[in-house]
């Protein structure tokens, strides 16, 4: 990355709105973005002609699925786009919006995310011709659980402290009512259903359907249109990485995030341990405690015991993953990682309620996606 | 479980920047940008050792009968790969020792048996070569 613009003209958050996630229903991907993109519009406290631009992160429901939905909105005949990065979509979404605003093309730009599952994920990389030794083997929650056993045999650490992870983030669920999962759990239920390998089935995100959107501004536009000002969160740095080569046995996915991460904390001149809040992609419990790492927050092989320890509880050090996370709030793919800046966005305003983390000035987003992406975005109350 | 002559797996080098990888690429060298013309086959010995593994308890797939266990296997040769491991798991952990195996999985419309390559412990396969 040659130049940060979200450095040099000020990008702010200054609306957000969901439709909850939850398991896939009749409800159609219309009322589902919608309900997200209304709400966001009357949070921010501005009407859809004031939108110049819209970027509808979703990878399921294919094409042209954005100007039939945003339409009910008024034909106003604004560019749109639907951005599909896997599980990053809604990532890259509100990328593209804050880049937009940041270049001083617009002023005002909806990012958005919308989903709805089909039978399977239609991921291309299994169409890319290159057969593999596991064949149909090793799916999502397979690789997580091998990284799991590699984790805990690198750090000695023990299944129970890494389902750790999923007993937190259930508990924030449950203050969220945004959340497909909003109940806490023991650490009996926790570690009932196996999956895979350590994995069980409260250990893995649930794919269902939902909306999240935030209308991101300029500082301009916020004195234009009287937004209110002590409410926009600003964006400090969004920066998006593909997977490179790595070592044989090295970890691929904790490599990816800390050079993603590293730029994105540089960008931002912000030391990763400031960081109040965060979301992280924690699609499997053991991804919580590789990320946390690689992000930068504690060292390797720390994580387990600091989230045992209740250091990354709501009112610890940081607070990982207020929302509930990907385990518990949900992982409906396109909405996700607009979420996850709304989520941020709530959190640095003080207006999380039950699940504030106090005094929260700076947040972070993570995710990452098969292919393999990774993007992350730094936010400053 | 079939015990042969050893296996060996084929995987391709790059000629421009020697990077030995599996499996083997149509398309293209991921270093350096060699074009797949350029990439030659390798044989690499189907030995190696556990880096991770699980037992897989549910898969979408109900041809595949559950529990089964899968490992990454970085192989003395340099790339690593994702594996079945069958046999006596009893002992199998990060850092066992295992060899490349051949499972049949099945017949093809010809009536000709289908091998499928799997993972064991080393340890385990040399008892069962000398009992
Ligand atoms: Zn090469």
């Amino acid at each position: 990355m040659s130049r940060n613009l979200l450095a040099e003209r000020e990008t702010f958050v200054v609306g957000i709105g969901f439709h909850q996630y939850q398991r896939k229903s009749k409800t159609t991907y219309v009322t589902l973005g919608l309900t997200a993109a209304r709400a966001a519009l009357a949070d921010a406290g501005i009407e859809w002609t004031d939108v110049e631009s819209a970027y509808n992160g979703t990878a399921l429901l294919g094409m042209g699925s954005s100007r039939i939905m945003l339409s009910r909105l008024g034909s106003t005949g604004i560019p749109m786009a639907q951005v599909e990065n896997a599980s990053a979509s809604g990532s890259t979404a509100v990328a593209q919006a804050c880049m937009e605003v940041a270049s001083g093309q617009s002023d005002v730009v909806l990012a958005m995310g919308v989903d709805k599952p089909r039978g399977g994920l239609g991921a291309a990389p299994g169409q890319a011709g290159i057969e593999n030794l596991e064949g149909g083997t090793i799916v999502p929650f397979t690789h997580f659980a091998l990284l799991a056993s590699e984790y805990m045999s690198a750090h000695g650490v023990s299944a129970e402290e890494v389902a750790a992870v999923a007993l937190k983030n259930h508990r924030n669920g449950a203050h969220n009512p945004y959340a497909q999962r909003q109940k806490v759990r023991t650490m009996e239920e926790i570690m009932a259903e196996p999956i895979s390998g350590s994995m069980t089935r409260l250990q893995c995100c649930p794919v269902g359907e939902g909306a999240a959107a935030v209308i991101v501004a300029s500082g301009e536009a916020i004195e234009r249109l009287g937004i209110d000002r002590t409410r926009a969160v600003r964006v400090l740095s969004s920066v998006t990485r593909t997977e490179r080569l790595y070592g044989p046995g090295e970890g691929i996915d904790a490599a990816l995030t800390a050079e993603t991460a590293g730029l994105a904390f540089d960008a931002a001149s912000v030391d990763p341990k400031e960081v109040d809040v965060l979301e992280v992609h924690d699609a499997f419990s053991i991804e919580e405690l590789l990320y946390t790492e690689a992000l930068g927050l504690c060292a390797p092989g720390e994580a387990a015991s600091l989230v045992a320890s209740g250091q990354f509880d709501l009112g610890g050090r940081c607070a990982l993953s207020p929302s509930g996370g990907l385990l518990a709030m949900g992982h409906p793919i396109g909405p996700t990682g607009t979420g996850q800046v709304a989520e941020i966005t709530r959190q640095l305003r003080g207006e999380a309620g039950e699940r504030q983390q106090p005094n929260a000035k700076i947040g972070a987003a993570h995710m990452v996606g098969i292919g393999a992406v990774c993007v992350v975005h730094v936010l400053q109350a | 479980m079939q015990i042969g002559p050893p296996i060996v797996i084929v995987g391709h080098r790059c000629t421009r920047c020697e990077r030995v990888a599996f499996p083997p690429d149509p398309y293209g060298c991921e270093q350096c940008g060699a074009e797949a013309d350029q990439l030659e086959p390798v044989e690499l010995s189907a030995r190696g050792r556990i880096h991770s593994l699980a037992t897989v308890h549910r898969h979408h797939d109900d041809a595949m009968e559950t529990p089964f266990t899968v490992a990454t296997i970085v192989l003395d040769d340099g790339p690593s790969v994702k594996a079945v491991l069958i046999g006596d798991l009893a002992e199998a952990a990060v850092g066992t020792d295992v060899v490349g195996v051949t499972e049949a999985t099945g017949h093809d419309d010809d009536g000709i048996e289908l091998l499928d390559l799997r993972f064991t412990p080393a340890g385990a396969l040399s008892e069962a070569v000398t009992s």
